[in-house]
């Protein structure tokens, strides 16, 4: 094994090959709080690249409710559970979090999936610590969610209270979830045949389906469960980021590098995704005015999903803020509470940058605010609130303008007939 | 939603076990669904048929245990702050290149 830097973890790890970054990396935020589980994103994926014979039950973007939901099920407590078995008691963070572009959630403690395979895995050649989900765990995504239906025998009709089992009494939230294009890929560790791998202008991870034999030695160590098998083709499959929009090159795109058809379909408004620079050291180049990079290392508000694996994932989410603490530092760490705290009393510059999501299908590169007059002062459910008039403009690749916002108060204009009436 | 009863000795039977929260939970979940659809420029009426209606069970679940006039006033609340305005997009005017006629690719060509 290798020793590689992972920023998030705050720490160095093991990890079976040596580092490697690329030039610009695949990465997105998903604000949760706006998630309505409409399923567009998934459908979207789905009518794009899985529609094929073998592909039935392959769902490379997926929407789960958590916590009871999960595709495959139950995937996340499984793997949890096996990094427990593996180190118990001992999967914790220390330290607290800071500024710092490395370790800005303290440090993980504990062991990475592919430390935790280093001490209680043998032959050697198993690298990552993982498990097969079962076909019954596939085939059903989204099993007991809160999908409405109708009543049995009952035609075009939505049952009218929408739930019989289960309902939460509390709170749950919706997941959406893609390939996290890692930057220490499970997948691409656990593949003995090395047809698994990194692009080094964008960071995308690719099986290479010439190559693959079908072991599904990445189905069983990908942490998210992200590489699924077909069975008609006897290769693994995974999202593959839709790269040829993401590089400009599908003819819709225009030349230009565009969002992939996930995010350009979110009802919610939820996504934003883009290619943030990579410094040598693995960690993201400073790059102030990119939103991602705002996000992320400025306002600290969208974190990674389950940093503990370590595979150091390029997905993250501004968590939701009702949701017990507990379980959110679990999925997304230390750094949960200053996240949920910097979101619900946003500084301007925050309010502004959130403008920017699905505004346009182009990735966004660069924005810059021009400021504008204070226009409200008041409080909102019991916190204070400013809003201004800035103008946030947004900027593609080549430092063209692609769009901008504003914010105006809607004009009411008098119909003639009552232009003199009081 | 399954149309049988739960069957226990069913593999794929959901066992699951219930979180605790309080109603401060459910209130600020309800609270952040409306900022959020204020935000995104959805009138009154339309905020209000997504905690009416089942569909969206997070907003539908609060408006069950809260009841029509305090999400209605959670509502108003957001409203009163993003209601006043409205955010306005200006595409620039070069914004959409041409799109490139489509070609295709043979393999080994
Ligand atoms: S999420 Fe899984 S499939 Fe995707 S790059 Fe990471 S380890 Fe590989
Ligand atoms: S399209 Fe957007 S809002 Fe709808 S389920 Fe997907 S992520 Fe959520």
């Amino acid at each position: 094994m290798s020793t590689v830097k992972n920023w998030q973890l705050g720490r160095e790890m093991a990890y079976p090959y040596d580092a490697r970054y690329p030039e610009r990396q695949f990465a997105f935020v998903f604000n949760i709080n706006r998630c309505i589980a409409c399923q567009s994103c998934t459908m979207a994926c789905k009518s794009t690249w899985t529609f094929n014979k073998g592909q039935e039950h392959m769902w490379w973007a997926n929407v789960e409710t958590k916590p009871y939901g999960g595709y495959p099920q139950w995937w996340d407590v499984r793997i949890l559970e096996k990094l427990e078995e593996a180190n118990p008691g001992g999967q914790v963070w220390g330290g607290t979090p800071a500024d710092a572009r490395f370790g800005p959630y303290g440090t993980f403690e504990g062991q990475t999936v592919f430390e935790a395979a280093a001490r209680t895995l043998s032959p050697d050649s198993a690298r990552v610590l993982g498990y097969l989900p079962t076909d019954e765990e596939w085939n059903s995504p989204n099993i007991y969610e809160d999908n409405p239906i109708g009543k049995r025998g009952v035609r075009n009709a939505i049952d009218q209270t929408g739930e019989q089992l289960p309902v939460h009494n509390t709170w749950f939230f919706y997941l959406a979830r893609i390939c996290n294009h890692c930057s220490y890929p499970a997948c691409l560790a656990a593949c003995p045949r090395q047809a698994i791998y990194k692009r080094p202008e964008d960071g995308i991870v690719l099986i290479d389906q010439a190559e693959c034999r079908g072991y599904r030695k990445c189905v069983e160590a990908c942490p998210y469960k992200k590489t699924m098998y077909r069975g008609n083709t006897r290769t693994s499959e995974k999202c593959i980021a839709c790269y040829p929009r993401v590089e400009g090159t599908d003819p819709e795109t225009g030349g230009e590098p565009m969002e992939t058809r996930c995010m350009a379909a979110c009802i919610g408004q939820i996504r934003m995704q883009g290619l943030v620079q990579m410094a040598e050291d693995g960690t993201w180049a400073e790059d102030r005015y990119n939103p991602l990079y705002y996000l992320v290392h400025v306002a600290k508000v969208a974190l990674p999903l389950y940093p503990q694996f370590g595979t150091q994932p390029n997905g993250y989410y501004i968590p939701p803020r009702w949701v017990a603490r507990p379980y959110l530092r679990q999925m997304f760490g230390p750094g949960v509470d200053r996240a949920i705290e910097n979101y619900i009393s946003p500084s301007r510059e925050l309010l502004a940058v959130l403008q920017l999501f699905r505004r346009s299908n182009r990735i966004i590169f660069r924005y810059q605010i021009e400021e504008g007059p204070k226009i409200y002062e008041g409080s909102l459910h019991g916190r204070k609130v400013e809003l201004y008039n800035d103008t946030v403009i947004a900027f593609g690749k080549n430092g063209r303008e692609l769009f901008r916002t504003t914010v105006e108060e809607p004009v009411y204009v008098r119909p003639n007939v009552h232009a003199n009436s009081i | 939603m399954p149309y049988a009863d739960p069957e226990p000795d069913d593999p794929q039977e959901l066992v699951g076990v219930e979180w605790p929260g309080d109603e401060s939970v459910t209130r600020e979940m309800a609270e952040s669904f409306a900022d959020e659809f204020a935000q995104l420029g959805l009138p009154r009426a339309e905020i209000l048929a997504l905690y009416r209606q089942p569909e969206y069970s997070g907003a539908h679940r609060a408006w069950r245990l809260l009841g029509d006039d305090e999400i209605a006033r959670i509502v108003d609340e957001s409203l009163a702050v993003f209601g006043r305005f409205t955010w306005v997009v200006t595409d620039s005017a070069d914004d959409e290149p041409e799109p490139q006629p489509l070609r295709l690719y043979r393999r080994g060509s």
